[in-house]
Protein backbone atom coordinates (compact mmCIF):
# COMPACT_ATOMS: atom_id res chain seq x y z
CA UNK A 1 0.00 0.00 0.00
CA UNK A 2 1.26 3.47 -0.77
CA UNK A 3 0.81 6.55 1.40
CA UNK A 4 -2.43 7.66 -0.23
CA UNK A 5 -4.01 4.21 -0.06
CA UNK A 6 -3.19 3.91 3.65
CA UNK A 7 -4.66 7.36 4.37
CA UNK A 8 -7.83 6.52 2.41
CA UNK A 9 -8.20 3.18 4.17
CA UNK A 10 -7.67 4.75 7.61
CA UNK A 11 -10.13 7.50 6.84
CA UNK A 12 -12.71 4.95 5.77
CA UNK A 13 -12.33 3.13 9.06
CA UNK A 14 -12.56 6.26 11.17
CA UNK A 15 -15.63 7.46 9.23
CA UNK A 16 -17.64 4.68 10.81
CA UNK A 17 -17.29 6.67 14.04
CA UNK A 18 -18.09 10.07 12.52
CA UNK A 19 -20.39 10.91 15.43
CA UNK A 20 -17.51 10.46 17.87
CA UNK A 21 -14.59 11.86 15.93
CA UNK A 22 -13.28 14.91 14.13
CA UNK A 23 -10.77 14.34 11.35
CA UNK A 24 -8.14 16.71 9.91
CA UNK A 25 -5.09 16.49 7.60
CA UNK A 26 -2.24 18.60 8.96
CA UNK A 27 0.21 17.08 6.43
CA UNK A 28 -0.25 14.95 3.30
CA UNK A 29 0.91 11.83 5.15
CA UNK A 30 -0.83 12.59 8.43
CA UNK A 31 -4.35 11.92 9.64
CA UNK A 32 -5.39 13.57 12.89
CA UNK A 33 -8.43 12.05 14.60
CA UNK A 34 -9.89 13.79 17.64
CA UNK A 35 -11.76 11.12 19.54
CA UNK A 36 -14.46 12.97 21.46
CA UNK A 37 -16.05 9.94 23.11
CA UNK A 38 -13.43 8.08 25.13
CA UNK A 39 -15.33 4.80 25.10
CA UNK A 40 -14.96 4.67 21.31
CA UNK A 41 -11.15 4.74 21.49
CA UNK A 42 -10.62 0.99 21.81
CA UNK A 43 -13.14 0.06 19.08
CA UNK A 44 -11.41 2.49 16.68
CA UNK A 45 -8.04 0.95 17.53
CA UNK A 46 -9.49 -2.52 16.88
CA UNK A 47 -10.71 -1.21 13.52
CA UNK A 48 -7.21 -0.01 12.61
CA UNK A 49 -5.61 -3.18 13.90
CA UNK A 50 -7.87 -5.44 11.84
CA UNK A 51 -6.80 -3.62 8.67
CA UNK A 52 -3.12 -3.96 9.66
CA UNK A 53 -2.74 -0.28 10.45
CA UNK A 54 -2.16 -0.99 14.12
CA UNK A 55 1.58 -0.45 14.48
CA UNK A 56 1.58 1.69 17.63
CA UNK A 57 4.69 3.85 17.57
CA UNK A 58 4.21 5.72 20.81
CA UNK A 59 1.74 7.17 23.28
CA UNK A 60 2.47 10.80 24.11
CA UNK A 61 1.02 12.66 27.05
CA UNK A 62 0.90 16.46 26.97
CA UNK A 63 -0.05 18.60 29.94
CA UNK A 64 -1.88 21.59 28.49
CA UNK A 65 -1.34 23.49 31.74
CA UNK A 66 -3.45 24.62 34.71
CA UNK A 67 -5.23 27.23 32.61
CA UNK A 68 -6.63 24.82 30.05
CA UNK A 69 -7.03 22.34 32.92
CA UNK A 70 -6.76 19.46 30.46
CA UNK A 71 -4.28 16.89 29.34
CA UNK A 72 -3.97 15.53 25.85
CA UNK A 73 -3.03 11.96 25.00
CA UNK A 74 -1.78 11.17 21.50
CA UNK A 75 -1.76 7.62 20.14
CA UNK A 76 0.57 7.54 17.18
CA UNK A 77 0.04 4.72 14.70
CA UNK A 78 2.65 4.59 11.96
CA UNK A 79 1.97 2.20 9.07
CA UNK A 80 4.66 2.84 6.44
CA UNK A 81 5.39 6.55 6.26
CA UNK A 82 1.89 7.52 7.41
CA UNK A 83 1.09 9.00 10.80
CA UNK A 84 -2.37 8.33 12.21
CA UNK A 85 -2.76 10.36 15.39
CA UNK A 86 -5.68 9.53 17.65
CA UNK A 87 -6.06 12.42 20.07
CA UNK A 88 -8.07 12.42 23.28
CA UNK A 89 -8.51 15.08 25.97
CA UNK A 90 -8.92 14.28 29.64
CA UNK A 91 -9.28 16.53 32.71
CA UNK A 92 -6.04 17.31 34.56
CA UNK A 93 -7.41 15.90 37.79
CA UNK A 94 -8.41 12.23 37.78
CA UNK A 95 -8.16 11.88 34.00
CA UNK A 96 -8.79 8.33 32.81
CA UNK A 97 -8.21 6.59 29.51
CA UNK A 98 -8.98 2.98 28.54
CA UNK A 99 -6.04 0.61 28.07
CA UNK A 100 -5.15 -0.60 24.57
CA UNK A 101 -3.03 -3.46 25.89
CA UNK A 102 -5.71 -6.09 25.22
CA UNK A 103 -5.62 -5.19 21.52
CA UNK A 104 -1.96 -4.19 21.24
CA UNK A 105 0.31 -5.88 23.81
CA UNK A 106 3.16 -3.43 23.26
CA UNK A 107 0.92 -0.60 24.52
CA UNK A 108 1.44 -1.75 28.09
CA UNK A 109 4.84 -0.12 28.65
CA UNK A 110 3.71 3.14 27.02
CA UNK A 111 0.62 3.24 29.25
CA UNK A 112 2.59 2.55 32.41
CA UNK A 113 4.87 5.44 31.48
CA UNK A 114 1.88 7.69 30.77
CA UNK A 115 0.43 6.93 34.19
CA UNK A 116 3.70 7.50 36.04
CA UNK A 117 4.56 10.73 34.32
CA UNK A 118 1.14 12.39 34.15
CA UNK A 119 -1.05 10.64 36.74
CA UNK A 120 -3.59 9.62 34.12
CA UNK A 121 -5.43 6.47 35.20
CA UNK A 122 -5.47 3.61 32.70
CA UNK A 123 -8.51 1.38 33.07
CA UNK A 124 -7.98 -2.28 32.24
CA UNK A 125 -4.20 -2.19 32.53
CA UNK A 126 -3.15 -5.40 34.25
CA UNK A 127 0.34 -4.42 35.33
CA UNK A 128 0.27 -1.03 37.05
CA UNK A 129 3.67 -1.31 38.73
CA UNK A 130 6.18 1.47 38.30
CA UNK A 131 8.34 1.13 35.22
CA UNK A 132 10.69 4.12 35.34
CA UNK A 133 10.28 6.04 38.62
CA UNK A 134 12.06 4.81 41.76
CA UNK A 135 10.09 3.10 44.54
CA UNK A 136 10.87 6.01 46.85
CA UNK A 137 9.24 8.53 44.49
CA UNK A 138 6.39 10.28 46.36
CA UNK A 139 2.87 9.11 45.53
CA UNK A 140 0.79 11.56 43.57
CA UNK A 141 3.76 13.52 42.18
CA UNK A 142 3.85 13.42 38.39
CA UNK A 143 7.09 14.72 36.88
CA UNK A 144 5.91 15.69 33.40
CA UNK A 145 3.05 17.85 34.68
CA UNK A 146 3.74 21.49 33.92
CA UNK A 147 3.42 22.54 37.56
CA UNK A 148 6.00 20.02 38.78
CA UNK A 149 9.25 21.74 39.67
CA UNK A 150 12.31 19.45 39.56
CA UNK A 151 14.01 21.61 42.21
CA UNK A 152 11.47 20.34 44.75
CA UNK A 153 12.81 16.84 44.21
CA UNK A 154 15.81 17.18 46.54
CA UNK A 155 13.45 17.22 49.54
CA UNK A 156 11.90 13.89 48.61
CA UNK A 157 13.86 11.44 46.57
CA UNK A 158 17.37 12.84 46.43
CA UNK A 159 19.03 9.63 47.57
CA UNK A 160 17.65 7.61 44.73
CA UNK B 1 19.11 -29.90 48.76
CA UNK B 2 15.35 -30.02 48.55
CA UNK B 3 13.75 -32.98 50.24
CA UNK B 4 11.36 -33.99 47.49
CA UNK B 5 12.03 -34.53 43.82
CA UNK B 6 9.31 -32.09 42.81
CA UNK B 7 10.54 -29.38 40.42
CA UNK B 8 11.61 -26.23 42.20
CA UNK B 9 10.89 -22.78 40.82
CA UNK B 10 13.64 -20.24 41.06
CA UNK B 11 13.41 -16.55 40.49
CA UNK B 12 16.47 -15.04 38.87
CA UNK B 13 16.79 -11.27 38.85
CA UNK B 14 19.26 -9.79 36.38
CA UNK B 15 20.24 -6.17 36.52
CA UNK B 16 19.62 -3.27 37.02
CA UNK B 17 22.71 -1.84 35.28
CA UNK B 18 22.05 -1.79 31.59
CA UNK B 19 23.93 0.86 29.74
CA UNK B 20 22.48 0.75 26.24
CA UNK B 21 18.98 1.95 26.93
CA UNK B 22 17.68 5.36 27.71
CA UNK B 23 17.27 3.57 31.03
CA UNK B 24 19.05 0.55 32.54
CA UNK B 25 16.93 -2.51 33.09
CA UNK B 26 16.34 -5.10 35.70
CA UNK B 27 15.17 -8.51 34.58
CA UNK B 28 13.72 -11.21 36.70
CA UNK B 29 13.25 -14.70 35.35
CA UNK B 30 11.42 -17.49 37.10
CA UNK B 31 12.71 -20.92 36.15
CA UNK B 32 11.34 -24.40 36.55
CA UNK B 33 14.45 -26.53 36.56
CA UNK B 34 16.28 -25.11 33.55
CA UNK B 35 13.24 -23.71 31.74
CA UNK B 36 12.14 -20.10 32.05
CA UNK B 37 8.47 -19.90 33.09
CA UNK B 38 8.00 -16.17 33.47
CA UNK B 39 9.91 -12.99 32.80
CA UNK B 40 9.64 -9.53 34.26
CA UNK B 41 11.30 -6.22 33.48
CA UNK B 42 11.80 -3.08 35.57
CA UNK B 43 13.41 0.00 34.06
CA UNK B 44 14.31 3.46 35.24
CA UNK B 45 17.58 2.97 37.10
CA UNK B 46 19.16 5.79 35.16
CA UNK B 47 16.07 7.74 34.20
CA UNK B 48 17.57 11.18 33.88
CA UNK B 49 14.39 13.12 33.19
CA UNK B 50 15.62 14.32 29.82
CA UNK B 51 12.11 14.97 28.49
CA UNK B 52 11.45 17.29 31.43
CA UNK B 53 14.90 18.86 31.19
CA UNK B 54 14.33 19.60 27.50
CA UNK B 55 11.29 21.72 28.35
CA UNK B 56 13.54 23.98 30.39
CA UNK B 57 16.31 24.50 27.86
CA UNK B 58 16.54 26.51 24.67
CA UNK B 59 16.28 24.87 21.26
CA UNK B 60 20.06 25.08 20.82
CA UNK B 61 20.98 23.85 24.31
CA UNK B 62 18.75 20.85 23.75
CA UNK B 63 20.81 19.72 20.78
CA UNK B 64 23.70 19.03 23.16
CA UNK B 65 21.45 17.45 25.77
CA UNK B 66 19.73 15.16 23.24
CA UNK B 67 22.99 13.96 21.73
CA UNK B 68 23.82 12.56 25.18
CA UNK B 69 20.76 10.32 25.44
CA UNK B 70 22.78 7.43 24.05
CA UNK B 71 26.53 6.94 23.89
CA UNK B 72 26.36 4.52 20.98
CA UNK B 73 23.82 6.05 18.64
CA UNK B 74 24.30 9.67 19.69
CA UNK B 75 24.22 10.93 16.11
CA UNK B 76 20.81 9.49 15.28
CA UNK B 77 19.27 11.20 18.33
CA UNK B 78 20.79 14.55 17.45
CA UNK B 79 19.72 14.07 13.83
CA UNK B 80 16.13 13.23 14.82
CA UNK B 81 15.97 16.31 16.99
CA UNK B 82 17.44 18.55 14.27
CA UNK B 83 15.04 17.20 11.63
CA UNK B 84 12.11 17.80 14.00
CA UNK B 85 13.12 21.39 14.73
CA UNK B 86 13.80 22.04 11.04
CA UNK B 87 10.34 20.63 10.23
CA UNK B 88 8.71 22.99 12.69
CA UNK B 89 10.68 25.95 11.34
CA UNK B 90 9.81 24.95 7.72
CA UNK B 91 13.50 24.86 6.87
CA UNK B 92 15.40 22.15 5.09
CA UNK B 93 19.11 21.55 5.55
CA UNK B 94 21.11 21.83 2.27
CA UNK B 95 21.68 18.60 0.26
CA UNK B 96 25.39 18.49 1.11
CA UNK B 97 24.58 18.65 4.82
CA UNK B 98 21.97 15.88 4.42
CA UNK B 99 24.53 13.71 2.63
CA UNK B 100 27.14 14.26 5.36
CA UNK B 101 24.55 13.48 8.03
CA UNK B 102 23.80 10.23 6.24
CA UNK B 103 27.49 9.29 5.99
CA UNK B 104 27.91 9.81 9.75
CA UNK B 105 24.69 7.85 10.44
CA UNK B 106 25.94 4.89 8.41
CA UNK B 107 29.42 5.00 10.01
CA UNK B 108 27.59 4.98 13.34
CA UNK B 109 25.62 1.91 12.25
CA UNK B 110 28.87 0.14 11.33
CA UNK B 111 30.44 0.93 14.70
CA UNK B 112 27.28 -0.11 16.53
CA UNK B 113 26.90 -3.43 14.70
CA UNK B 114 30.60 -4.26 15.22
CA UNK B 115 30.18 -3.46 18.90
CA UNK B 116 27.17 -5.73 19.02
CA UNK B 117 28.78 -8.68 17.29
CA UNK B 118 31.58 -8.51 19.84
CA UNK B 119 29.18 -8.36 22.77
CA UNK B 120 27.09 -11.28 21.52
CA UNK B 121 30.19 -13.35 20.80
CA UNK B 122 31.32 -12.68 24.37
CA UNK B 123 27.95 -13.77 25.77
CA UNK B 124 28.27 -17.00 23.79
CA UNK B 125 31.79 -17.56 25.13
CA UNK B 126 33.39 -16.95 21.73
CA UNK B 127 36.14 -14.63 22.99
CA UNK B 128 38.23 -14.73 19.82
CA UNK B 129 35.39 -13.30 17.76
CA UNK B 130 34.81 -10.70 20.46
CA UNK B 131 38.46 -9.56 20.44
CA UNK B 132 38.79 -9.47 16.65
CA UNK B 133 35.55 -7.64 16.02
CA UNK B 134 36.36 -4.99 18.60
CA UNK B 135 39.84 -4.58 17.15
CA UNK B 136 38.26 -4.01 13.74
CA UNK B 137 35.74 -1.62 15.23
CA UNK B 138 38.62 0.72 16.08
CA UNK B 139 38.93 1.36 12.34
CA UNK B 140 35.49 2.91 12.14
CA UNK B 141 35.99 4.76 15.44
CA UNK B 142 39.13 6.31 13.96
CA UNK B 143 37.22 7.29 10.83
CA UNK B 144 34.55 8.99 12.95
CA UNK B 145 37.20 10.76 15.00
CA UNK B 146 39.01 11.89 11.89
CA UNK B 147 35.78 13.25 10.48
CA UNK B 148 34.23 14.90 13.53
CA UNK B 149 37.01 15.13 16.12
CA UNK B 150 35.14 12.81 18.50
CA UNK B 151 34.97 9.06 19.01
CA UNK B 152 31.55 9.29 20.64
CA UNK B 153 29.02 12.15 20.74
CA UNK B 154 30.33 13.29 17.35
CA UNK B 155 28.40 16.53 17.52
CA UNK B 156 28.12 16.59 13.76
CA UNK B 157 24.75 18.36 13.60
CA UNK B 158 23.66 21.95 13.79
CA UNK B 159 20.07 23.10 13.73
CA UNK B 160 19.86 23.62 9.96
CA UNK B 161 22.88 21.62 8.83
CA UNK B 162 26.22 20.15 9.84
CA UNK B 163 29.37 21.58 11.41
CA UNK B 164 32.04 20.19 9.09
CA UNK B 165 32.74 19.27 5.50
CA UNK B 166 34.28 16.11 4.08
CA UNK B 167 37.39 16.85 1.99
CA UNK B 168 39.14 14.63 -0.52
CA UNK B 169 41.72 13.31 1.94
CA UNK B 170 39.02 12.36 4.46
CA UNK B 171 36.94 10.70 1.78
CA UNK B 172 39.98 8.64 0.74
CA UNK B 173 40.71 7.51 4.28
CA UNK B 174 37.06 6.53 4.73
CA UNK B 175 37.18 4.48 1.49
CA UNK B 176 40.35 2.76 2.66
CA UNK B 177 38.83 1.98 6.07
CA UNK B 178 35.67 0.64 4.44
CA UNK B 179 37.65 -1.73 2.20
CA UNK B 180 39.24 -3.28 5.28
CA UNK B 181 35.94 -3.46 7.20
CA UNK B 182 34.13 -5.01 4.25
CA UNK B 183 36.67 -7.78 4.01
CA UNK B 184 36.38 -8.42 7.75
CA UNK B 185 32.58 -8.41 7.63
CA UNK B 186 32.68 -11.05 4.90
CA UNK B 187 34.86 -13.16 7.20
CA UNK B 188 32.51 -12.71 10.18
CA UNK B 189 29.49 -13.59 8.09
CA UNK B 190 31.28 -16.81 7.17
CA UNK B 191 32.10 -17.50 10.84
CA UNK B 192 28.61 -16.92 12.24
CA UNK B 193 26.94 -19.00 9.54
CA UNK B 194 29.40 -21.93 9.56
CA UNK B 195 31.00 -22.28 13.01
CA UNK B 196 29.16 -25.23 14.52
CA UNK B 197 29.83 -24.29 18.16
CA UNK B 198 28.44 -20.84 17.57
CA UNK B 199 25.46 -22.08 15.57
CA UNK B 200 24.53 -24.27 18.51
CA UNK B 201 23.87 -21.05 20.46
CA UNK B 202 22.00 -19.25 17.70
CA UNK B 203 20.24 -21.62 15.29
CA UNK B 204 16.60 -22.15 16.21
CA UNK B 205 17.00 -20.17 19.45
CA UNK B 206 14.65 -17.33 20.38
CA UNK B 207 12.47 -17.80 17.30
CA UNK B 208 10.04 -14.95 16.75
CA UNK B 209 7.54 -15.46 13.95
CA UNK B 210 6.61 -12.67 11.61
CA UNK B 211 3.17 -12.36 13.21
CA UNK B 212 4.63 -12.23 16.72
CA UNK B 213 7.14 -9.57 15.74
CA UNK B 214 4.38 -7.50 14.21
CA UNK B 215 1.96 -7.80 17.14
CA UNK B 216 4.61 -7.19 19.77
CA UNK B 217 5.92 -4.16 17.91
CA UNK B 218 9.50 -5.31 17.28
CA UNK B 219 11.62 -2.88 15.25
CA UNK B 220 14.92 -2.72 13.39
CA UNK B 221 17.10 -5.75 12.65
CA UNK B 222 15.14 -7.76 15.26
CA UNK B 223 11.94 -7.27 13.22
CA UNK B 224 13.65 -7.70 9.85
CA UNK B 225 15.14 -11.02 10.95
CA UNK B 226 11.50 -12.14 11.36
CA UNK B 227 10.62 -10.93 7.87
CA UNK B 228 8.78 -7.80 9.01
CA UNK B 229 9.41 -5.07 6.47
CA UNK B 230 10.31 -2.25 8.83
CA UNK B 231 13.19 -0.02 7.80
CA UNK B 232 12.51 3.69 7.78
CA UNK B 233 15.37 4.34 5.38
CA UNK B 234 13.22 2.51 2.84
CA UNK B 235 9.67 3.11 4.12
CA UNK B 236 9.97 6.84 4.82
CA UNK B 237 13.38 8.03 3.53
CA UNK B 238 14.87 11.01 5.37
CA UNK B 239 18.12 13.00 5.06
CA UNK B 240 19.91 11.69 1.92
CA UNK B 241 18.21 8.26 1.74
CA UNK B 242 15.80 9.54 -0.88
CA UNK B 243 18.62 10.44 -3.25
CA UNK B 244 20.71 7.43 -2.22
CA UNK B 245 18.29 4.54 -1.57
CA UNK B 246 19.20 1.41 0.41
CA UNK B 247 18.00 -2.16 0.06
CA UNK B 248 16.11 -3.66 2.99
CA UNK B 249 17.76 -6.82 4.34
CA UNK B 250 15.22 -9.42 5.41
CA UNK B 251 15.29 -12.96 6.74
CA UNK B 252 12.43 -15.38 7.21
CA UNK B 253 13.86 -17.58 9.96
CA UNK B 254 13.33 -15.27 12.96
CA UNK B 255 15.92 -16.96 15.19
CA UNK B 256 19.14 -15.60 16.66
CA UNK B 257 21.13 -16.75 13.65
CA UNK B 258 18.88 -14.66 11.41
CA UNK B 259 19.40 -11.63 13.66
CA UNK B 260 23.15 -12.08 13.26
CA UNK B 261 22.95 -12.44 9.51
CA UNK B 262 20.63 -9.49 9.01
CA UNK B 263 22.92 -7.16 10.93
CA UNK B 264 26.04 -8.29 9.08
CA UNK B 265 24.38 -8.18 5.67
CA UNK B 266 23.13 -4.69 6.45
CA UNK B 267 26.74 -3.61 6.84
CA UNK B 268 27.40 -4.32 3.14
CA UNK B 269 24.59 -1.90 2.31
CA UNK B 270 26.18 0.67 4.61
CA UNK B 271 29.60 0.26 2.93
CA UNK B 272 28.05 0.56 -0.51
CA UNK B 273 25.96 3.59 0.46
CA UNK B 274 28.83 5.53 2.05
CA UNK B 275 31.01 4.97 -1.04
CA UNK B 276 28.19 6.03 -3.32
CA UNK B 277 27.58 9.23 -1.34
CA UNK B 278 31.29 10.07 -1.19
CA UNK B 279 31.52 9.66 -4.97
CA UNK B 280 28.59 11.98 -5.56
CA UNK B 281 28.63 14.39 -2.66
CA UNK B 282 26.30 17.26 -3.64
CA UNK B 283 27.96 20.67 -3.82
CA UNK B 284 26.72 23.58 -1.76
CA UNK B 285 26.26 25.09 1.66
CA UNK B 286 26.66 23.16 4.91
CA UNK B 287 23.97 24.91 6.92
CA UNK B 288 21.10 27.35 6.83
CA UNK B 289 20.08 29.74 9.57
CA UNK B 290 17.21 28.97 11.91
CA UNK B 291 15.24 31.51 13.95
CA UNK B 292 15.80 31.53 17.71
CA UNK B 293 12.09 31.09 18.31
CA UNK B 294 10.56 28.13 16.54
CA UNK B 295 7.02 28.57 15.15
CA UNK B 296 4.22 26.82 17.04
CA UNK B 297 3.35 23.34 15.85
CA UNK B 298 3.81 19.63 16.33
CA UNK B 299 5.94 17.18 14.47
CA UNK B 300 6.91 13.52 14.52
CA UNK B 301 10.25 12.29 13.21
CA UNK B 302 11.06 8.60 12.85
CA UNK B 303 14.54 7.46 11.92
CA UNK B 304 16.25 4.11 11.52
CA UNK B 305 18.83 3.87 14.31
CA UNK B 306 21.21 0.88 14.35
CA UNK B 307 18.80 -0.92 16.73
CA UNK B 308 15.63 0.08 14.93
CA UNK B 309 13.14 2.87 14.81
CA UNK B 310 13.76 5.89 16.99
CA UNK B 311 10.75 8.15 17.37
CA UNK B 312 10.70 11.85 18.28
CA UNK B 313 7.67 13.98 18.97
CA UNK B 314 8.32 17.69 19.36
CA UNK B 315 5.74 20.34 20.14
CA UNK B 316 6.53 24.03 19.99
CA UNK B 317 4.38 26.80 21.42
CA UNK B 318 6.33 29.44 19.48
CA UNK B 319 8.78 30.08 22.31
CA UNK B 320 12.56 29.72 22.56
CA UNK B 321 12.08 26.34 24.28
CA UNK B 322 10.13 23.23 23.30
CA UNK B 323 6.73 22.79 24.89
CA UNK B 324 7.03 19.00 24.89
CA UNK B 325 9.62 16.56 23.64
CA UNK B 326 9.01 12.84 23.62
CA UNK B 327 11.59 10.20 22.75
CA UNK B 328 10.86 6.55 22.14
CA UNK B 329 13.93 4.43 21.61
CA UNK B 330 13.95 1.12 19.70
CA UNK B 331 15.07 -0.95 22.66
CA UNK B 332 11.84 -0.49 24.62
CA UNK B 333 9.94 -2.03 21.68
CA UNK B 334 12.35 -4.92 21.27
CA UNK B 335 12.71 -5.51 24.98
CA UNK B 336 9.02 -6.08 25.55
CA UNK B 337 8.91 -8.52 22.66
CA UNK B 338 12.04 -10.40 23.62
CA UNK B 339 11.00 -10.71 27.26
CA UNK B 340 7.97 -12.71 26.13
CA UNK B 341 10.22 -14.77 23.89
CA UNK B 342 12.38 -15.94 26.80
CA UNK B 343 9.50 -17.93 28.32
CA UNK B 344 9.88 -21.60 27.47
CA UNK B 345 13.59 -21.32 26.75
CA UNK B 346 16.54 -22.73 28.68
CA UNK B 347 17.97 -20.36 31.27
CA UNK B 348 21.27 -20.90 29.47
CA UNK B 349 19.81 -19.19 26.39
CA UNK B 350 18.75 -16.04 28.25
CA UNK B 351 22.03 -14.13 27.86
CA UNK B 352 22.03 -14.72 24.09
CA UNK B 353 18.34 -13.92 23.66
CA UNK B 354 18.76 -10.62 25.48
CA UNK B 355 21.96 -9.80 23.64
CA UNK B 356 20.23 -10.72 20.37
CA UNK B 357 18.22 -7.48 20.33
CA UNK B 358 21.44 -5.50 20.88
CA UNK B 359 20.69 -3.85 24.19
CA UNK B 360 24.49 -3.64 24.80
CA UNK B 361 25.11 -5.89 27.76
CA UNK B 362 28.85 -5.59 27.86
CA UNK B 363 29.71 -2.78 30.18
CA UNK B 364 28.54 -3.93 33.57
CA UNK B 365 28.94 -6.87 35.81
CA UNK B 366 25.38 -7.61 36.77
CA UNK B 367 24.20 -9.19 39.98
CA UNK B 368 22.01 -12.19 39.39
CA UNK B 369 19.90 -13.39 42.23
CA UNK B 370 18.75 -17.01 42.27
CA UNK B 371 15.85 -17.43 44.61
CA UNK B 372 14.39 -20.73 45.69
CA UNK B 373 10.82 -19.66 46.21
CA UNK B 374 9.81 -22.88 47.91
CA UNK B 375 12.34 -22.72 50.71
CA UNK B 376 12.48 -18.94 50.57
CA UNK B 377 16.26 -19.07 50.48
CA UNK B 378 18.40 -16.87 48.25
CA UNK B 379 21.54 -17.49 46.30
CA UNK B 380 23.49 -14.76 44.56
CA UNK B 381 24.98 -15.14 41.12
CA UNK B 382 26.65 -12.51 39.00
CA UNK B 383 25.79 -11.88 35.37
CA UNK B 384 29.22 -13.34 34.63
CA UNK B 385 28.21 -16.58 36.37
CA UNK B 386 24.97 -16.76 34.40
CA UNK B 387 26.91 -16.22 31.19
CA UNK B 388 29.31 -18.97 32.25
CA UNK B 389 26.33 -21.19 33.07
CA UNK B 390 25.15 -20.79 29.48
CA UNK B 391 28.58 -21.64 28.09
CA UNK B 392 29.04 -24.67 30.39
CA UNK B 393 25.52 -25.88 29.70
CA UNK B 394 26.20 -26.03 25.99
CA UNK B 395 29.67 -27.44 26.51
CA UNK B 396 28.28 -30.45 28.42
CA UNK B 397 24.99 -30.84 26.59
CA UNK B 398 26.07 -29.86 23.10
CA UNK B 399 26.42 -32.17 20.19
Amino acid sequence: MNTQEIITLAEGIVQQWDWATEVSHPRPNQLDVHVKLLKELVPIVVGLRVKRLGYLCAIVGIDLGPEANEMEVLYHFCPGDVLIALRVRVPRQDGTVPSLSEVIPSAEVFERELHEMFGIEITGLRNTERLYLPESWPEGLYPLCKDFNPASLTDHAGEN
Amino acid sequence: MPESNAPIRFTIPIGPQHPALKEPGHFQFTVDGEVVTSAYVRLGYAHRGIEKAAEQRSWIQNLYLIERICGICSHIHALAYCLAVENLAHVEAPPRAQAIRTVVAELERIHSHFLWIGVSAHEAGFETLFMYSWRDRETVMDLLEGLTGNRVNYSANLLGGVKFDIDQAQADSIRKGLDFLEERTRHYLDVISHDSTFLQRTRGIGVMTSAQAEVMGAVGPTARASNVKRDLRVEAPYAAYKAFPVQMVLDTRGDLEARFEVRLKELFESFRLIRQILDALPEGELAVRLPRRIPAGETVVRLEAPRGEVYYFVKSAGADKPERLKVRTPTICNLTSVIRLAVGHQLADVPMILAGIDPCFSCNDRMVQVRDTKNDSQKLMTWEQLRQHGIDFYRSNGK
